[in-house]
């Protein structure tokens, strides 16, 4: 657990969103997809984040509409339980415990009750078995239900969900697995299996990627590694099955899908476009270019009307069914790696790295969100396989954020890394980062490190970064502005090097003049003003991982982490070492706004967190297992709001907060129940009648409603009054024997009057309608005037205020119906008597 | 009246949403509501009212900030835990027809339509803090209560005998004040009059309250803003009910289109108020509010902006609302249809601010970011590019002396009369010589008067000779004092025209003349290291490769030298024997 005191752990978003085909609900209005332990569902008209379904321990690995109920879904995790909301207003319904491992899961309407999923063979060893298992969902109405009844179905299935898919009307399904593909029919029982070469005569890998069944027809399409499509038919044959080939991908496709008629058939894969197929007419194609990146999951939406395809870049794109992106929800960009460290853009108070390729991006830390990406680039990313291409490797911001400094860096093989430093410099009145100095070939090898010096008077500007090739270098902005029209541009002010060894990590301290780096496991101390070494410091035996000056009332202090386990704390004035202790930090950062520092340190596949005064040698606070695994990445983020928290312990959040990345790329942070309680208690939840009105038709019929549905018994007496009179008499009339019937002139005049709707009854009809009108009214009219807000007693007509006393129990209709009853005109059956 | 309101229906709402200013919510011209992110300063929502034209939106109020529900809390093995995420969500417009719209952003649609209540135009809405209430006020006198809950009328009642033109729920939510021309304080519990304040002449159109206090204490205080009047006035609810006349007034340039306030909590805290006016100006005042004011307060900042063009032209402020700080400031700019935000620190110290602002560049790169959420820094032209060998691409040489160099500087005259000297004995030399000798001493004395004049014509004109000896002999007739300035706009060439291979080739030849002829002159200089540092740079920069270059040449020499030798041993080896010793012989 990790509580210390008030502090908690808490995730801030930057999950996966790729990880598992999104799924589109039944309106088209929302998108639901898996996205690390919980699922998120989206609006697809304003790419907001509605619902965040929690309740997973583990990665969730497929969302999966009911098939029975359009407004609940399904999500599997690999803890073992599948879960069923209800998105709309997200809530658990159920829970069914299956106790092993899911890694997908299927359903189809044909099938009710039962459920499959994918789980390993073996449930206690992670091995590469899979199958596929039915499940019958027990009826209970518990929350939790644990799912007895399994039945294995296929042996030996991949466990890519994409690979397996229902056919038509959920009769067969059909799952890939290398170069086999396997069908199972349901009413027989009886699973066929075909089998490819390994390897046409081109050289073409026949390694199946993807499946998607024809909802219409019995087809079954293959998406292959070699960017082949085949569509198979008549495979309930052993022998006689058929298969043709469309292909256009190049490189091997990730997902295929039918559009819910059947029509076309969408695919996807590397080349980033999304390609329509139309179905029988394979020579006419549709084509989407320039989606961003590879295309890994296509959704359709059960009517047809959207597309959503995720991309490798962390991404989801909704497209019309008119093949027009209408939206992007974008998440936190991964690639492999955070190559860039992690910071904090001083203007917007964003965090930035790198994102797409050749872009950085910004992203707002309050609201889980991406701003924009930045083309530092501004070459075209060419979608193939094995194409080294330029990527930001280093980015650098000035404490007042009016310069921005990025690193590009392209490593063909077996040559020399091409590098370029660029220095961007904000301009106020665009309010966009202009380019002011490109440097081609800053180093002749990777960058290291680089940082601004952090000057007080924020005129002198300089950069220094450290390289492989043993040089470190400074730039420099020339003070005055050297004429020409061309406005001050950076230049190389120092080279440095130190005994030929590489340079690890630079460091300015807080007031800038001191400039630390490390060569190995020395670390030399600059004078940026004269550039002097002015000492030397060193801890052996291993090399300086990290460097941190103190700052304000520490900044005499320069801290050091070596790959030894040693965390050093040099007093510089005194140039000799203050402290050290032995901890295998990980990562080392200090807080811009305090003189705290915070030390990530790895123990046996946990983290702990220490935060620290260099000055002190109790630490501020200590947070054991903070996450699992290592963490390499983190940021200390100004607050917007300081907060005022007294206690010891939380002290050191009030100013900053500290973000870090853990192993799969979630973005955690640390908050204290104080800020909680704030965040409770300024926001109340709102809750607002939905269904007042939807559509423009409202505006035309929404009016008469109302009135409508209060008048609606009293007429549906009204019509339903005449008939049993009309009728008897017909019914006498039709129903008695001829001879037995009197003559027609006494009958016709018995039928004429009982046709005629009698004067009295008619009259007291409109009267007790007018009635009714006048107290609606007047009901309307006191709600008009009313001053007070107390409401009066129902003022109600004076017969009906009366039979409501004698009879309470009766209804208003019942009443109404005795009072007709009572007013009937009887007389024609006297009439009938008399005659 | 009607006038007044038809006056303040020009004024096209524009508001910032509650807490963190997210969104900026402006109906534009065109009666479409347009929301605004304001952190990606994209447009982030578009919505057309079914009745745009007809029934225009006249007021936008932002709803109180939702709380992203987490479901039910529970205590979990992991770190993930509930994290309540402001958002604000709903927005309610009122319309010239009299109807109410709330309008949810989250879901980017119509939430729900209240309507039937009024039979003028609604020209202000107001949320209640706590309760989901809504309050409008219509040009039909009367104010009405909404229940959002049901989305009916809860109550309704008549409020002025003119229209009633804005309203302002107090913080607490028991107080509401309504304002025609006169503004009246409502109780909500009973919705009876609390107090009257007369004073504005013409139709209210702002009011605020400025403390969070209770109004028995004597510190409630609020204020209001009257269209055509370009002041705003403070107004303190007394306990004793004399509150007659406005306490305090701030004096504006115009009259107020939006004004966004921190209240004070305590006596001890100041009022923070930014107004943007008609005008498009934003005055910031700040006062601690504390009985009554004689003289009208002027701001303590007042913000203008202009665009880049030679003339100036202004651009009208839209709305503005103040950070946290007293020097931030979130502002809005440009026209309705594509408003810019920003956000400003703002030098409270000086009086009058005027912001620059290009809004053309910034306009165009909204636009395109809407979708695919990449932005496009600007690259042009003035950008410098460093390449190896361009000076400031290594750490110059020159740094070292450049104490030096100072008193050198100083000291010019010496230097300039040296430098007349020699330029006269040169030019006698040249004129004596070019009589001598035909060409080579034309060479040379252009290139003296070019390297003078330092003229490009001149210059260019010498650099073309390809001939190897015209070059030779040139530099070999140069005198000594021209050799340095030839040294320099050599390398200056070399270092123009790198993207021009071949011309640099024809400077290569004049530098190795000059090197071959004048070795014992430049290693004499004194200052030698900072007059060839530049050429070094250059020459080391573009020597790199030479070395692997010529690992290559040396390798592929060896291998076409192994392909010829082969063939020709193959074709020239005979193989016929020289000589065949027979050996029957021996038998014979």
């Amino acid at each position: 657990m990790v509580e210390h005191g008030d502090i908690r752990v808490v995730h801030r978003g930057g999950s996966k969103i790729n990880s598992r085909e999104p799924v589109v609900t039944n309106d088209s209005r929302f998108l639901l997809c898996a996205s690390g332990e919980r699922v998120k569902v989206f609006s697809t008209s304003t790419e907001e984040c509605v619902h965040d379904l929690r309740g997973h321990t583990d990665l969730v690995t497929g969302v999966l509409l009911r098939p029975t109920n359009h407004l609940q879904v399904y999500s599997c995790s690999v803890d073992g339980t599948v879960r069923l909301w209800d998105f709309t207003d997200g809530i658990l319904i159920k829970t069914y415990d299956i106790g092993y491992p899911v890694y997908a899961i299927y359903a189809s309407a044909n099938h009710e009750g039962v459920f499959f999923i994918v789980t390993p063979t073996q449930s206690d060893n992670r091995s590469e078995l899979f199958q596929l298992v039915a499940v019958h969902l027990p009826q209970s109405g518990d929350q939790l239900v644990e799912a007895q009844e399994l039945s294995a179905v296929l042996s030996n299935v991949s466990s890519n969900p994409a690979a397996t898919g229902f056919g038509r009307g959920g009769e067969y399904i059909a799952s890939a697995k290398g170069l086999h593909l396997e069908v199972y029919f349901f009413k027989k029982q009886k699973s066929y299996r075909f089998s490819l070469k390994e390897d046409n005569k081109k050289g073409g890998k026949n390694t199946l990627m993807c499946i998607a069944c024809h909802p219409k027809d019995d087809c079954i399409a293959t998406g292959h590694e070699d960017g082949k499509i085949r569509l198979w038919r008549n495979f309930n044959h052993k022998k006689e099955y058929t298969y043709t080939t469309l292909h256009w991908h190049h490189n091997a496709v990730s997902s295929l899908r039918f559009t819910p008629e059947g029509t076309n058939l969408l695919s996807g894969g590397l080349e980033s476009v999304l390609v329509q197929w139309r179905y029988n007419q394979e020579s006419e194609r549709d084509f989407l270019p320039r989606l961003g990146s590879a295309i890994t999951h296509i959704a359709v939406s059960p009517d047809g009307t959207l597309f959503c395809t995720s991309h490798s870049d962390n991404k989801i794109t909704i497209i019309q069914s008119c093949v027009k992106v209408s939206a992007v929800i974008q998440g936190l960009v991964n690639g492999e790696s955070v190559r860039t460290d992690l910071m904090v853009d001083p203007r917007s108070k964003s965090l930035v790295l790198n994102g797409k390729p050749g872009h950085l991006q910004f992203y707002s830390l309050q609201r889980d969100k991406l701003l924009y990406n930045l083309d530092i680039v501004q070459q075209e990313y060419i979608h193939e396989l094995g194409l080294q291409q330029f990527e930001v490797v280093k980015v650098a911001f000035d404490a007042p954020g009016n310069w921005m400094a990025t690193v590009e860096e392209r490593k063909p093989k077996a040559a020399e890394p091409e590098i370029n430093l660029k220095l961007w410099a904000f301009d106020e009145q665009t309010q966009s980062f202009v380019l002011n100095t490109t440097v081609s070939a800053p180093h002749e090898a990777q960058i290291t490190s680089m940082c601004f010096s952090q000057a007080a008077d924020g005129q002198t500007s300089m950069l220094v970064s450290a390289s492989e090739d043993g040089h470190f270098k400074a730039w420099q902005l020339p003070r005055s502005a050297c004429t020409e029209d061309e406005g001050p541009s950076w230049s190389c002010d120092f080279v440095g090097d130190y005994r030929g060894l590489a340079p690890q990590c630079c460091c300015f301290s807080a007031d800038g003049s001191l400039l630390a780096v490390s060569f190995q496991e020395v670390v030399t101390v600059w004078s940026p003003a004269s550039w002097e070494l002015l000492t030397t410091l060193s801890q052996p035996p291993k090399a300086i991982r990290d460097l941190c000056f103190g700052r304000l009332g520490c900044s005499k202090y320069l801290m050091g982490t070596t790959a030894s386990n040693l965390l050093c704390c040099w007093n510089l004035l005194t140039c000799s070492l203050e402290w050290s202790t032995s901890m295998d930090v990980s990562l080392l950062l200090s807080d811009p706004l305090t003189e705290n520092m915070a030390a990530f340190c790895c123990q046996a596949e946990s983290t702990d967190l220490f935060v620290f005064k260099p000055s002190e040698p109790r630490p501020v606070a200590s947070l054991k297992a903070v996450c699992s695994g290592k963490v390499t990445r983190a940021v200390f983020a100004p607050r917007e709001e300081m907060l005022e928290s007294c206690e010891e312990s939380s002290q050191w959040l009030n100013r900053s907060q500290l973000y870090f990345l853990t192993q799969h790329m979630d973005l955690m942070t640390f908050t204290t129940k104080a800020e909680e309680d704030r965040l409770a208690a300024s926001s109340k939840q709102l809750f607002i009648d939905d269904s007042v009105a939807m559509t423009p038709f409202y505006l035309l019929l929404g009016k008469h409603r109302k009135q409508e549905n209060q008048d609606s018994l009293t007429r549906l007496s009204a019509e339903l009054m005449p008939l049993p009179r009309g009728s008897l008499a017909i019914k006498e009339l039709l129903q008695s024997p001829a001879h037995v019937l009197p003559s027609t002139s006494v009958l016709c005049s018995m039928f004429v009057e009982s046709l005629l709707v009698s004067v009295a009854d008619g009259s007291e009809e409109s009267k007790h309608a007018e009635e009714e009108m006048e107290s609606e009214k007047e009901e309307e009219d006191s709600e008009g005037e009313m001053e007070s807000r107390t409401p009066r007693p129902e003022p109600a007509s004076p017969g009906l205020q009366s039979a409501e006393s004698a009879a309470p129990a009766l209804t208003k209709a019942q009443l109404k119906e005795l009072r007709r009853v009572k007013k009937l005109d009887h007389g024609w059956l006297a009439d009938l008597l008399l005659s | 009246m009607a006038a007044d309101t038809g006056s303040s229906s020009l004024q096209l709402p524009c508001v910032f949403s509650p807490k963190s200013r997210q969104y900026l919510a402006l109906c534009a011209q065109d009666g479409r509501l347009r929301i605004w992110n304001t952190d990606s300063k994209t447009l982030h929502q578009e919505y057309v009212p079914s009745a745009h034209l007809s029934a225009t939106c006249i007021c936008i109020a932002w709803g109180p900030c939702r709380t992203v529900k987490d479901g039910p809390q529970r205590k979990k093995r992991k770190s993930e835990a509930g994290q309540a995420a402001e958002k604000a969500d709903l927005l309610a417009m009122g319309t010239a027809a009299g109807s109410v719209l709330i309008y949810s952003t989250a879901k980017g649609a119509l939430h729900c339509t209240l309507d039937g209540g009024h039979s003028g135009g609604v020209n202000c809405v107001q949320w209640h803090p706590e309760d989901s209430l809504l309050y409008s006020a219509s040009d039909d006198t009367n104010i009405i209560e909404w229940d959002l809950q049901t989305g009916k009328a809860r109550s309704k009642w008549k409020a002025d005998r003119a229209a009633v033109t804005s309203l302002c729920v107090s913080p607490d939510g028991k107080l509401l004040l309504s304002a025609g021309l006169i503004i009246k304080m409502w109780d909500l519990d009973t919705k009876e009059v609390y107090r009257k304040f007369t004073g504005h002449s013409t139709a209210v159109t702002t009011l605020r309250f400025a403390t969070t206090r209770p109004p028995d204490s004597n510190g409630l205080y609020f204020l209001s803003g009257a269209a055509h009047d370009r002041l705003l006035s403070v107004w303190q609810v007394r306990e004793d009910g004399k509150d007659k006349n406005s306490v305090v007034s701030f004096t504006l340039t115009d009259e107020p289109l939006h004004v966004d306030l921190v209240a004070s909590n305590s006596k001890e805290e100041a009022v923070r108020l930014a107004v943007v006016c008609k005008d498009g100006q934003l005055h910031l005042f700040e006062h601690f509010l504390n009985g009554p004011c004689k003289k009208p307060l002027s701001p303590s900042c007042t913000v203008q902006m202009s665009d880049t063009k030679d003339s100036p032209v202004p651009i009208p402020l839209l709305a503005a609302a103040l950070g946290a700080g007293m020097q931030t400031v979130l502002l809005s700019y440009g026209n309705h249809l594509q408003p810019v935000m920003e956000k400003v620190e703002i030098n409270t110290a000086e009086r009058h601010v005027c912001l620059t602002r290009d809004v053309q560049t910034s306009l165009s790169l909204s636009i395109e970011t809407a979708v695919s959420k990449v932005k496009t820094p600007v690259v042009n032209a003035k950008g410098r590019v460093l390449v190896p060998g361009l000076p400031g691409h290594q750490e110059s040489i020159t740094k070292d002396i450049n104490n030096e160099q100072n008193p050198l500087d100083n000291m010019s005259i010496a230097e300039r009369l040296r430098e007349i000297d020699l330029s006269t004995v040169s030019t006698d030399k040249g004129a004596l010589k070019g009589t001598a000798s035909l060409q080579t001493d034309n060479f040379a004395v252009l290139l003296v008067q070019g390297l003078e004049s330092s003229d490009t014509n001149i210059l260019n004109k010498v650099f073309q000779t390809r001939k190897e000896i015209v070059i030779k002999k040139t530099v070999a007739r140069l005198p000594i004092p021209a050799v340095l300035p030839l040294v320099e706009e050599v390398s200056l060439f070399v270092n123009h025209c790198f993207c021009i291979p071949l011309k640099a080739v024809l400077m290569v030849r004049w530098l190795k003349a000059v090197l071959m002829h004048h070795t014992s002159y430049l290693a004499s200089l004194p200052d030698l290291v900072t007059q060839l540092g530049v050429l070094y740079h250059m020459i080391e920069s573009r020597v790199k490769m030479f070395h692997k270059l010529t690992k290559l040449h040396g390798k592929l020499y060896l291998l076409m030298t192994q392909v010829g030798v082969p063939t020709n041993t193959v074709t020239d080896v005979d193989h016929t024997a020289k000589l065949v010793y027979e050996e029957e012989a021996l038998f014979l």
